[in-house]
């Protein structure tokens, strides 16, 4: 029986100082950021804010300088996350490819793909999306159609993605296909990387019930891609694209999103609270801490070459669920006018609408807990 | 960077595991105190936060907390985490016998004698000596002479009340409400972990439908939440040894015995839907675990009382410290 193991991690000597830096940073920036969206605010996109983060060194963190980054540590890379999500500052437009598109270039690409892309996302001017979900291959992934044929050098590309976050905002999509014609399930699959000016790409918009695009429909209609466009080994992208999971799953943005509105909460209480409202604000803290010692752990890991999978997936849907709750016990601790334009009812009434999506999005609770489930032994 | 384990602090623990283990197994929740009580003595148990000079183990609270989740797990039913606190607070005073924690008090610290009331003490039975609250502190009170009323707490055991007359007593650093919260806290840790272990295990073994339990998917994801839910607890019980071993752990504390107490309450629930009846029945061991998990929960502060707190202390500091007085605690 596999459970949860707990990592010692040391905090970085140069935590508080970057911290200051991000403060600065979004103190700087702030007035420009939508007040209720910052509920959400790793979806929510802000170039210029992606570039001004480039531009100060906090992109790319722990990437070699030869591609642009700055060989800080992965805990020095986490302090920068959390306050970036605690401030809820709008990091959507560079934090799919900062998390995972440049990674898997440098774990997997060529010397040329990384010269060509790294050095842009680390300047926070290339973004990125995921090419997985299909109409037909959600939870389960492995049903995927959308194919990809040889043809002379290079591969031609048919099918359509969904519910793929920042496509119409992005420059580049990595996206899992099936390579080998017949092939079944995870067998067959590559990963691509797929610039999304090449022609024969459709991103057309899919309106969430916030009336926010985030999402897309991605559509392929036989997109001519050079040889180089493969990414990895041909065949190899089902475990490519599990492997960056743990990197998805298990960071801050699983149990911080909400944060904003946990201070906004505070702030109400300033001028006077019932016992109820204090255990509330007690009850949540603690879970907070304890995510957040669940997360430090698994980056401890994952900084240390290790794969801890199973912690990953506790930590995003224990931090899914907390973050769910927290708009529900704000409206159930005081009365609300979710018609006012205070920033506690913005966001309350923003987060309540989006909370469902928290154990949607990086796999759903019930897929999340199967892992969990076969950690322990039972599948 | 600080608070790395050295390898020396990982074999200390082992040993001090491997050693605990053992003897706990054995005991478990049949402890009966004048029959184990001098076997736990002479491996000086007592003495693990004593300081080799003071004749003790120079354990850690990171050590305490190896110890406390052993001690949880096995459903030990005698005071070693509450005596190996007490005689740390009284190191280098003259006391004897069993120490041990009074959760709350009613009564007066007058020179060196304490007249009043102690409630809920875990063993106060078999004490010698207890720690109570005091303001501005805590007071060792010599409770040999106390008048002694025999209570049992929802986990069995003894949780007694103990009256006093002019007790010899003396002032002393600490606060036995949150170090008993404390070692309540790495204590449900332990008991979760072992409730979850049996859990799967019979779900494993347990036929239905002409498959194990364990094949239906409710009964993992179910399995899956209590799991989620005891690593929260160990995660928040191991910052709190850490914060101990550092310096103030107010905030620690009170953020591990509200979470610890959170989990508790899910986890036991689960545990026993998973078991069906069996788990209802005296003679299956998962009572012995969830009573004290749940019995835990409420002593040396309950949610209610540690959650208020923490909030009253959040509140006060005001919405724009939240985060920053957060990070803090585990920043260098």
């Amino acid at each position: 029986m596999q459970t949860f193991t707990i990592k010692p991690y040391a905090m970085p000597d140069s935590a508080p100082a970057l911290r200051e830096k991000v403060r600065a940073l979004v103190a700087e920036h702030e007035h420009r950021f939508e007040p209720a969206r910052r509920a959400n605010c790793w979806v929510t996109p802000d170039p210029e804010f992606s570039r001004a983060l480039g531009q100060a060194g906090l992109l790319g963190m722990g990437w070699s300088k030869e591609y642009g980054g700055h060989e800080m540590s992965a805990l020095e890379r986490y302090v920068v996350l959390e306050e970036l999500l605690a401030a809820a500052a709008p990091v959507g437009a560079h934090w799919i490819a900062d998390r995972q598109t440049a990674p898997l270039l440098l774990r997997y690409g060529t010397e040329e793909q990384r010269r060509r892309w790294v050095p842009g996302i680390a300047a926070g001017e290339v973004y990125a999306c995921i090419g997985l979900s299909e109409p037909g291959a959600g939870s389960d992934l492995a049903s995927v159609r959308s194919n990809a044929r040889r043809d002379g050098d290079g591969w031609v590309l048919n099918g359509q993605k969904v519910w793929t976050t920042g496509a119409h905002i992005s420059h580049i999509m990595i996206g899992l296909f099936r390579s080998e014609a017949g092939s079944e399930r995870q067998a067959g699959l590559s990963q691509f990387l797929i610039p999304l000016d090449t022609p024969g790409v459709t991103v057309k918009p899919i309106i969430d019930l916030t009336g926010s695009h985030d999402f897309n429909e991605v559509w392929f209609d036989d997109v001519r891609l050079p040889a180089d466009a493969l990414v990895g080994t041909e065949g190899e992208g089902w475990k490519q694209a599990t492997a960056e999971l743990s990197l998805e799953r298990s960071g801050p943005e699983r149990y911080l999103t909400s944060q904003i509105l946990l201070t906004e909460f505070v702030r109400r209480l300033e001028g006077g609270a019932d016992a109820g409202q204090l255990r509330l604000v007690g009850r949540l803290v603690s879970e907070l801490s304890a995510l957040r010692q669940m997360s430090m752990a698994v980056a401890a890991r994952l900084a240390g070459g290790e794969d801890p999978a199973l912690e990953a997936v506790m930590v995003k849907d224990l931090g899914n669920s907390f973050e769910q709750a927290i708009p529900q016990a704000i409206a159930q601790a005081i009365e609300l006018d979710l018609s006012a334009d205070d920033a506690l009812e913005l966001l309350v009434a923003y987060s309540m609408q989006v909370a469902p999506s928290f154990s949607l999005r990086g796999g759903t609770r019930e897929i999340v807990r199967g892992i969990v489930a076969r950690g322990l032994g039972l599948r | 960077m600080n608070e790395t384990m050295t390898d020396m602090d990982t074999e200390r623990q082992t040993m001090l595991a491997d050693m605990a283990a053992g003897v706990f197994a054995g005991i478990g929740w049949q402890a009966e105190f004048d029959r184990d009580w001098p076997r736990m003595a002479e491996l000086g148990f007592s003495g693990l936060l004593l300081s080799e000079d003071e004749g003790g183990f120079g354990g850690s609270w990171s050590d305490l907390l190896v110890v406390a989740r052993l001690a949880g797990e096995h459903a030990l039913a005698l005071p070693v985490l509450e005596s190996a606190v007490a005689s740390r607070l009284v190191a280098g005073l003259e006391f004897e016998g069993v120490g041990t924690l009074a959760p709350s008090s009613d009564g007066e610290l007058s020179g060196d004698t304490w007249s009043g009331t102690l409630s809920a003490v875990p063993w106060g039975r078999h004490a010698g000596f207890v720690i109570a609250g005091e303001e501005g502190g805590a007071v060792a009170i010599d409770t040999s002479d106390a008048q002694i009323t025999e209570r049992t707490g929802l986990s069995g055991e003894p949780r007694d009340t103990l009256a006093l007359q002019n007790a010899r007593a003396v002032r002393v650093d600490g606060d036995p409400l949150a170090l008993g919260a404390a070692i309540r806290a790495m204590q449900i840790a332990g008991a979760l972990g072992k409730a979850l272990a049996i859990s799967a295990n019979y779900v494993s073994e347990r036929q239905q439908f002409g498959r194990p339990l364990a094949k239906f998917q409710a009964v993992q994801q179910s399995l899956a939440q209590m799991a989620m839910e005891s690593a929260a607890a160990d995660c928040a019980a191991f910052e709190l040894a850490r914060a101990l071993d550092r310096d103030d752990a107010s905030f620690e504390t009170a953020a591990a015995k509200t979470r610890a107490g959170m989990a508790a309450s899910t986890g036991a629930a689960l545990a026993h839907q998973v078991h069906g009846a069996i788990g209802f029945t005296r003679e299956y061991a998962l009572h012995h675990l969830t009573r004290r998990m749940l019995a835990w929960r409420s002593e040396f502060g309950g949610e209610a009382y540690w959650s208020e707190r923490l909030g009253r202390t959040i509140v006060s500091a005001g919405a724009d410290r939240l985060w920053s007085d957060l990070v803090a605690r585990t920043d260098p």
